[in-house]
Formats: C-alpha cells, structure tokens, sequence
C-alpha cells in the first residue's frame, strides 16, 4: 500500500497497540500526546513525536484517536476539517448525538471514518460472525457475553463515568457492538452496574455492569463487563444458543500455549489489553484493514454508522443504569453520509 | 418412615422414587391417578417398571397414612396435594417452583404450619459441597462482600417429554419458571434470605417450543437492596441431542475474588464412537439424594426444613415479578422486602 502519514494523537496503552501495527505496516507516524508521553513512545518504535496536535494532524494523511473518550469528538471534528481520515478508538462518544455528528462530519468532507471496535478482528469473535452469519447456528435466540479484566486504575480517566462513561460504555461497548454485529439492530436495553463506579478508583477497586440486550428480531444478548483487582487474568467468555445448537468460547480455555509454575512474580498481560491468540495481532489486523480503505480499498467489517449504533446502546445502557428504566431504541438515526447502517448479520 | 411419592407428572418423580426405594428406613408408596394410560412412563407402569407399590387414588395413598410426603405433580396442582398432606399430618417436600401463584404457596405455608408440619422445596442445588464452600465463603467475608452474580440455568426442554410444561396454565410459565427458581434459590443461601427488589426479563420463543404456549429463552435481571445484581439466563437452549440434560453455572464477583461454581461440572470427557458423540460424564455430588436426607432427617425429628416454603416462596415471587415485566417491558419492583423474611 501506499505509505500512509498518520497522526497519532494519545500515548496510553491503546496507543501503544496502534503504534507497532502502523510500523509495521510502513506508515510514517508522528505522535502528540499533551502528557509530554509521546517523544519516548515514539522512540520505542523508531518514529517521530510532534510539538503540538496541530503540528501532528497538518498534513498527515490519517488521525489516529486514541486519547481519553470525552475528547474524541473534538479531536476527530478537528482531524476531519483537516482533511484526514480517522480511525477513532471506540467509543466514538459519550453522547449518540456527538458521534453521529462525528459521522456526518466525516461523510460531508468525504474522509472515512472508522471505530477502533478491534474486539471484530478476535479470531473467535470473527470465527462466530462467520457461523452466525452461515447459519450454522440456525435462528439464534439467546446469547452471553463476559469480559473480565483488571480495573483500569492505571490512568484517572476511565473511572470517571464523565470522561469515559464507566463500564456500562467503555469496556461493555465492545460486546454491544459484537451483538449487534452478529443479531441486528438492537431495540431495547435494561442496564445495571454494581461496585466503585467514580474516580478516583483505588487499586484493588471492582466495578461491574450487567445488560440485557433485545434485537429487532426477538434474540436477546447478555452482556456482562467485569472490572477487578489487579491478579485478574484478562479473559472473554460467550456462549450463544440457536435452533442449530450452541457455540461457546472461553479465551482461558484452550490456550495454544500455557506457561505455570514460573519463578518470581511472573508480570501478567500489560495494562489489561488482551494479547489475542498467538499469530498476528487483532490490531494489526484491524488496522491493516483500516489502512487498505484509507488507500481507496474495500471497506472494513466496522463502519462509522457502526460505531455510531454502538453508542447509541452503550448511552442507553448508561441511561437505564442512572433511571433503573428500560430503554426504547428507535429505529437508527441518519448518519448523512455514513456508510449503511445495517449489519451483515441481521437476517441470522 | 412412610413415605409417599404424589404424581409423576414432573420429570424428578423417578429419580425421587429410585433413591427413596434404595433407602433402608422409608417404607415407599406412590400414585399417580392423573397419568394418562397409555404413557410407559406414568402411573402403573412407571411404578411396575421400577419395582415400587402403587396406588390408584389419593384416597388409597393418605387411608395408608404416611409420615412424609413428595409432592411432584403438574407445578399448578402443588397446592390441591399439599393441604391434603398437611391435613393427614404428613410433612411435605414439594417439587420447584413451590406453586404458580402467590396465593397457592402462601395457602400452602399456612396449611403446614397449620398443621405443625415441615413443608420443604425441593432445591437440590444448594446441597453440593462445592456450593457449601462457596456460601461459607461469602458467610465469612473471606471472599469480601459480593457485587455481582451471573449466572445459567439451561436445559432441554422438558415439554419434549412431558407436555404440560409447554400448558401455561399447569406450568406457570416456560424456561423462566421452570429454570430461574434454581439460581434465585442459590441467591437465598447467599444472601441469607434477602428478598430482591426489582426483577427485569426478557423472553422468547425462537427455539421453537416442542408444541407448547410458553417461552423457551429468557435473561432475567434480578437486584436486592444491598446492591448486588444478578443476572440469570433461565434458556431451555440445551440441545436436546447433547449427552447432558443441561446444567447450572454461576459466576460470584465479590470485592476479593471472583468464584465460578458449576453445579454439575464434568467428571470425564472424551468422545463416544458409538453415539457419534462428545463423551460427557457428570461429576459432583448426587444432590437429590443430600436433599431427600435433609427431607428425611427433618421429617422425623420434627425440625424445619431447609429450604423451606418461604424460600420456596421468596424465589417464586422473583418469577411472578419475572412474568410481570415480560407484560410492561419495564423492571417491577417487589413488594416489602421484610414481609417475607425467615422466621
């Protein structure tokens, strides 16, 4: 492919998942991070950190969003009217409203804009879309979902329910988005979330989110999001039932490779980002496939429209948990010059 | 001991009357007048099959006068048979869900008390010892208080060989009467008694129904006033050719660990060339026969069971509410949490 420039704004731990996968796909990044983080990053992986994000973006063929969620709006509006494409770490938004604005943003300046939702590019998660959307599992009626990692204590940000929407939005949403993706468009949404549900969490804080999810076409989804102390091993579950059997998955069940009784304290997975299976990357992957697009390629399996409906869920989740109601979805709004909202998989 | 085995309408009534029969204190009787005469596995013929006395009417069964009695019949026909024990003075263990209504099962709680005997639903799964560990655990604050729970109860649908789980009427409901009770049970012992306060779900008939009127599938939300949630999938989604019936799962996640209790885990897998299917061994405790002995020793001692009809009670109204919400689409708070509290 073409090399790309890119603009990598945020240093966290996301950041530095996108990082080595635009490396090694040859692209040219400069990072900018305003916590004075970036220069070191960037050294890591043999590339450039910019002054400021105005310096970052001119010029730079793709922004790549990855800082505290409250900010994506602004930021990616910003990139947009730069004339970049964006690949926006999900959630695209706190506020359904904001991001599809992001979406008609994009649209209207003829950029394309794509969700981080990278849970897609899990080989298990990619390998259930494909059975789903077979008919391997004939009509599905019941599904679960759980992910469970350690309470992300090591940036203020994420337990603050004002910057990233807690649980219910920010780590619950990759889940959501994968419902949808495989059953349809999602009309109604009962959420509750138990635990330490403010800023500041202290180490060892749990937090937890519980949601029921039901589809236009009657199938139901259980979403439950686990954040715990910091022993926890990162691990996903589903287990999903249709008139053609069941398909479960436990990303702890059946590793390729597992290592015990190792000397010392043994460092777990970095800061709670899942390595996936052994082989390539999801983030590779997933970027990969952003990259070809940017290029002139074929779309991704995520769209901005996507990205945009697992918003709108995740706020409804966030809104039964304040209301202690169930929510109504209507049917999506209109992203002017998104893509099509509806999902491969909706006639499964 | 006398003691009587009422109805084989529920699938349970074999197993209950295997145990019972290989029991060297308890003297069996069983009946069954409601079986339809052509069904191998009701009535005189389940009886004859599994070598046990049979007797051909309630009249017959209570003229024989039995000191305890276990009630399986169709969950709507609980109550007709639990006064009548209650009024010959035989103590009771009544099949789950206690009753379809919470008129039934308060009428029955009253007719034993009345009567000053036991009345006991039959829960079985609080009685594995890994469970046992597990609520030891949360009862001592090893585990540090609990924040949430979630949790599965799937099956085979069981209308596929008793139809009147698939009738409204005799069943209450489909997988959500028939599965949540298990795991709100299980809240019970882990809550001490604590009577939830809002219950949301969901249901639906998508994996076809075996010719019955009910739902098939459903999630179930479930708070108690402490704050903890659990979530409940009650699916009768177990495919009905798997080597297992189904089983029961939970997930605790407490402020100092997170515990996974599987009520039912598997002893020895593999694969069975002769079923052209996965080889599936079940392991753990036979908790029928921990319950019957708890059944048992209350029974002749006089104590009260556990659990007992209020538990049986506390858990049915989480399914009312369960049905209440399937009707509005909202949450239904329940009534006041202390009306209902052990005695």
């Amino acid at each position: 492919m073409a090399e790309l420039d890119v603009a990598l704004i945020g240093a966290g731990g996301i950041a530095r998942t996108h990082l080595p996968a635009w490396t090694a796909l040859g692209a040219r990044v400069r990072v900018y991070s305003p916590d004075g983080r970036a220069p070191a990053l960037a050294r890591e992986f043999g590339q450039s950190a910019a002054g400021s994000r105005e310096e970052a973006v001119e010029g730079a063929d793709v922004v790549d969003v990855c800082t505290p969620t409250d900010t994506h709006p602004e930021i990616t509006l910003a990139a947009v009217a730069a004339g970049a494409h964006v690949l926006c770490e999900k959630p695209l938004a706190l506020h359904p409203a904001d991001a599809a604005e992001m979406a008609a943003a994009a649209g209207a300046a003829g950029v394309r804009l794509y969700p981080g939702h990278v849970v897609r590019w899990f080989p298990a998660y990619a390998r259930l879309h494909t059975l789903v959307t077979g008919g391997g599992l004939g009509r599905v009626a019941v599904a679960r979902f759980t992910r469970t990692g350690r309470y992300p204590t090591w940036s203020d940000w994420f337990a603050d329910p004002a910057r990233s929407g807690g649980i219910l939005v920010d780590q619950m949403i990759h889940d959501m988005d994968i419902a949808r993706w495989l059953f349809g468009e999602v009309v109604r949404v009962h959420a509750r979330q138990s635990g330490h549900l403010t800023a500041p969490a202290p180490e060892g804080a749990v937090a937890t989110g519980t949601a029921v999810l039901t589809h236009a076409t009657g199938a139901l989804t259980q979403v439950v999001g686990v954040w715990a102390p910091p022993a926890t091993p990162f691990r996903t579950t589903f287990h999903i039932a249709g008139t053609g059997g069941t398909v479960r998955h436990d990303s702890l069940a059946s590793p390729g490779l597992r290592v015990v009784g190792t000397a010392g304290q043994g460092a777990g997975a970095a800061e709670g980002i899942p390595s996936g299976d052994f082989g390539e990357s999801p983030y590779l992957a997933q970027i990969r496939e952003f990259a070809d697009a940017f290029a002139g390629g074929a779309e991704p399996r995520v769209s901005a429209a996507d990205g945009v409906a697992a918003v709108r869920i995740a706020a409804a989740a966030a809104e039964s948990a304040r209301t202690g109601r169930a929510v109504e979805l209507a049917a999506p709004l209109a992203a002017d010059g998104a893509t099509d909202a509806t999902p491969e998989g909706a006639s499964a | 001991m006398k003691v009587a085995v009422l109805s084989f309408a529920h699938v349970h009534a074999p197993t209950y009357i295997e145990l019972l029969r290989d029991r060297g204190d308890v003297e069996l009787l069983t009946a069954d007048p409601g079986a339809p005469p052509d069904d191998p596995d009701r009535g005189a013929a389940l009886a004859r099959r599994l070598g046990v006395p049979y007797a051909a009417g309630w009249d017959e069964v209570f003229a024989q006068r039995p000191d305890a009695v276990v009630v399986t019949s169709e969950n709507a026909r609980h109550r007709y048979l639990v006064e009548r024990a209650a009024a010959a003075g035989a103590h009771v263990l009544c099949e789950k869900p206690l009753a379809t209504s919470e008129a039934d099962a308060l009428a029955m709680i009253d007719a034993c008390a009345g009567a000053g005997v036991g009345l006991m639903t039959a829960y079985p799964v609080r009685f594995g010892s890994a469970f046992t560990a597990l609520r030891r655990a949360v009862a001592d604050g090893s585990l540090g208080a609990l924040v949430s729970v979630h949790g599965s109860n799937n099956g085979w649908n069981p209308a596929g060989s008793r139809p009147w789980f698939g009738d409204r009427e005799l069943a209450g409901g489909g997988a959500v009467m028939d599965h949540t009770v298990h795991i709100a049970d299980l809240m019970d012992v882990l809550l001490g008694g604590e009577q939830a306060v809002e219950v949301y779900a969901q249901a639906n008939d998508l994996l076809g129904s075996e010719g019955a009127d009910v739902e098939t599938a459903g999630l179930v939300t479930v708070r108690y006033p402490g704050g903890v949630v659990t979530a409940i999938d009650c699916s009768w989604s177990h495919p009905k050719d798997h080597p297992t019936w189904g089983g029961l799962s939970l997930t605790c996640v407490a402020e100092r660990g997170i515990v996974e209790f599987d009520a039912f885990p598997r002893l020895l897998g593999g694969f069975d060339s002769a079923t052209a299917r996965s080889r599936w061994e079940p392991g753990g405790d036979d908790l029928d026969a921990v319950m019957l002995e708890e059944f048992l020793g209350a029974a002749r001692t006089g104590r009260r069971p556990r659990p007992d009809g209020e538990a049986g009670l506390r858990s049915l109204r989480i399914v009312l509410a369960a049905y209440e919400s399937l009707r509005t689409g909202q949450p239904v708070a329940l009534p006041d949490p202390r009306a209902a509290q052990p005695s």
